[in-house]
């Protein structure tokens, strides 16, 4: 166990009986971006809901725990979660604009931020707030202070997200998607505003993305997921240099690359991503993966290293060869 | 010298420009047009797929519905198969329309949710073509294969398919008058990455079948560069570049375009943290208050006096490209 930043052992989210996310541990030390990266329904919304004891009323952590600076947040009362959120662990979302009011000013959003943790006058918490927006990178920001979330972009709000997620110095970030609504250009800015914030702070970042692109630029440690379930772990140039698992491989092996000749057919993975209900015993890729034998339908492959701090869950890891130009 | 007799483009568009008239107040006076397209030259010949770049607002989709004819144009030309449909009569221009057909990026809202893919597909067989009985089931089924679908799929719902096969059914159905011309626009922006893969396999090898030319709208610069024989960058509803791929990867000469290829996330983290970036000050000024002279002057790195006061005309090259700014 570490004893700053976050550590979560054995996470289990239950829907209906199903586990749709599976015994789930990793750790993100102070400074430290974590990327949590999968495909639609791999659970990785649903982890990041989890680890703020936000999950929704149909979903529900069955095992494990989650522990913020060695002290376990998970199965808290809704009023000392209340004491953690936003202070020691904070959230931002994909589509920022839907998640501020639109009734509240810029400056009521990131004060009110503030307050909810200090016993400071209104005056200190706009003082505040308004050196968190300049520190975001807002130009003009006592003129923002006075608008509302209409009146600003999409990068402009994901800005004030930032802003409001990070007045209060958490030690942990998650960030669900953060750049997926922006333009190439704003997510740059976006991208190079939390990598300067993470350095500057010392703020772990649990990154959950779709796009490897994201995870290349600002990833420290990749977890790559699958149907619920961490299929791989590692630094982020091992698993880009020599995935280990039979999914990371394909996946990194579908994104056009600058070396793949143009309009060559790209690896695709046959078939889809299993529901929730035919979850069989076994590895979940099983059935669409080139290197399974029937062990892999009947028993459930144990993460276990095969180099240092890379871990894979397969009984068949190994990179292969010529990933990168491989045809279908 | 002997000058090559060319095809006949499949589309041409000469100093096309749509603006959006602002609607008086009660108390206010109507507010400038908004430019959202203002003066395109483009051609496409038979075959070829021509990207269409840009950010959000840039005009690219307000472009592509006028080309199918969803919008009209407010000036210039469009011309399909050397015909011009800005001005053509309802009945001419249902005639020309089988010939330019357009893919969405989310099929869920572009397919009727009460009608079987079946239907969906057999429409515009019916309405154009006159298909009826066991000649439309065939064809239907034979569409159907064609995009990797099974026949008895015809009787399926879209909300029972998957979002890739959804979009299948969305090139099934465009493609069932055999046009010449798809515009698609974003039309793997909504998939996940492994079925993405499999989409622009199926649309690179529909076109080696049939000979289908694209307009491949996308702000994923990876997906153009593996898709397209030519690009074309639009900022402000202009085109500011344009030039066959190779050339343009190799390196492109408009300021905009440099800073939209060096945003782009490459997805190996190496080539990614080995980049230098050029972080664009600023946003997309609105396109109903556009800036004299070149319209991104206030945001490029390299403008001076000239650029906003002149603006700058998109200017061929003797490598084969166009680019349109004073200092390329």
């Amino acid at each position: 166990m570490i004893t700053g930043g976050l550590d979560v052992a054995g996470l289990t989210i239950a829907i209906d009986g199903v586990a749709v996310v599976d015994g789930l541990s990793f750790q993100v030390r102070p400074g430290e971006v974590v990327a949590l990266v999968g495909e639609s329904g791999c659970g990785k919304s649903l982890t990041a809901l989890a680890l703020l004891g936000l999950l929704p009323t149909s979903a529900r952590m069955v095992a494990g725990e989650v522990r913020l600076s060695g002290r376990r947040i998970s199965g808290l009362a809704e009023s000392a979660l209340r004491k953690i959120r936003g202070r020691a662990l904070s959230i931002i979302f994909q589509e920022p604009s839907s998640a501020l009011d639109p009734l509240s000013t810029i400056g009521a959003h990131i004060s009110q931020a503030y307050r909810l943790h200090h016993k400071v006058s209104a005056a200190d918490a706009q003082a505040r707030a308004l050196a968190m927006l300049t520190s975001v990178g807002i130009p003009d920001p006592a003129r923002r202070m006075l608008q509302y979330p209409f009146e600003l972009s999409g990068g402009m709000c994901q800005r004030v997200m930032i802003a409001m997620a990070l007045i209060n110095n958490p030690s942990v970030l998650v960030a669900d998607e953060p750049t997926t609504a922006l333009d190439v250009t704003i997510q740059a800015q976006i991208l190079d505003l939390m990598k300067a914030l993470v350095a500057e702070r010392g703020t772990g970042i649990v990154l959950i993305t779709h796009d490897m692109g994201v995870v290349a630029d600002i990833a420290d440690r990749v977890a790559v997921m699958y149907a619920g379930r961490i299929v791989e772990i590692a630094p982020v140039a091992a698993l880009f240099a020599s995935p280990q698992h039979p999914y990371t491989g394909l996946l990194l092996a579908s994104v056009p690359h600058a070396d793949v000749a143009a309009k060559a057919a790209l690896p695709t993975i046959e078939g889809r991503v299993p529901s929730p209900r035919q979850f069989g015993s076994g590895c979940r890729f099983a059935d669409r993966c080139p290197r399974a034998e029937p062990a892999c339908a009947q028993e459930v492959p144990p993460l276990h290293a095969t180099a240092e701090g890379h871990l894979v869950a397969c009984f068949h890891p190994g990179s292969p060869p010529g990933l990168r130009t491989m045809q279908t | 010298m002997i000058v090559p007799q060319l095809p006949t483009p499949v589309l041409e568009l000469r100093d096309v420009a749509v603006h959006f008239a602002g609607r008086a107040g009660l108390f206010s006076a109507a507010p400038p047009p908004v430019r959202a397209v203002d003066g395109i030259d483009l051609d496409i010949q038979p075959g070829e797929t021509v990207g269409l770049v840009g950010e959000s607002g840039c005009g690219k989709s307000t472009l592509s519905n006028a080309i199918v004819g969803l919008l009209p144009a407010t000036r210039g030309t469009i011309r399909l198969h050397g015909q011009d449909i800005t001005g053509a009569s309802p009945a001419k221009l249902r005639q020309i329309r089988q010939h330019v057909q357009m893919i969405f990026q989310d099929p869920l809202l572009s397919l009727d949710p009460r009608a079987t893919i079946g239907a969906a597909i057999a429409e515009p067989l019916e309405v154009q073509a006159g298909l009826r009985g066991q000649a439309l089931r065939a064809r239907v089924a034979e569409l159907l294969e064609q995009v990797g679908l099974a026949g008895d799929d015809a009787t399926r719902y879209p909300h029972q398919m998957s979002g890739g096969q959804r979009q299948r059914v969305a090139i099934a159905r465009a493609l069932a008058l055999q046009p010449s011309l798809v515009v698609c626009d974003e039309p793997v922006s909504a998939l996940d990455v492994s079925v993405r893969a499999q989409i622009l396999n199926l649309l690179i090898a529909l076109q080696r079948r049939t000979g289908v030319a694209y307009l491949f709208v996308s702000h994923d610069l990876a997906v153009v560069r593996h898709i397209c024989d030519r690009v074309a960058v639009m900022y402000l509803g202009r085109i500011v570049e344009q030039a066959p791929r190779d050339l343009f990867f190799a390196g492109p000469k408009h300021p905009y375009s440099r800073a939209l290829m060096s945003a782009v996330l490459e997805a190996d983290p190496v080539v990614q943290r080995g980049r230098q970036r050029i972080v664009l000050q600023g946003e997309l000024p609105s396109p109903s208050d556009i800036p004299p002279g070149c319209s991104f002057h206030g945001r490029c790195p390299v403008a001076t006096a000239i650029c906003s006061i002149e603006r700058p005309v998109l200017t061929p090259r003797a490598d084969g490209g166009l680019v349109a700014c004073h200092h390329a």
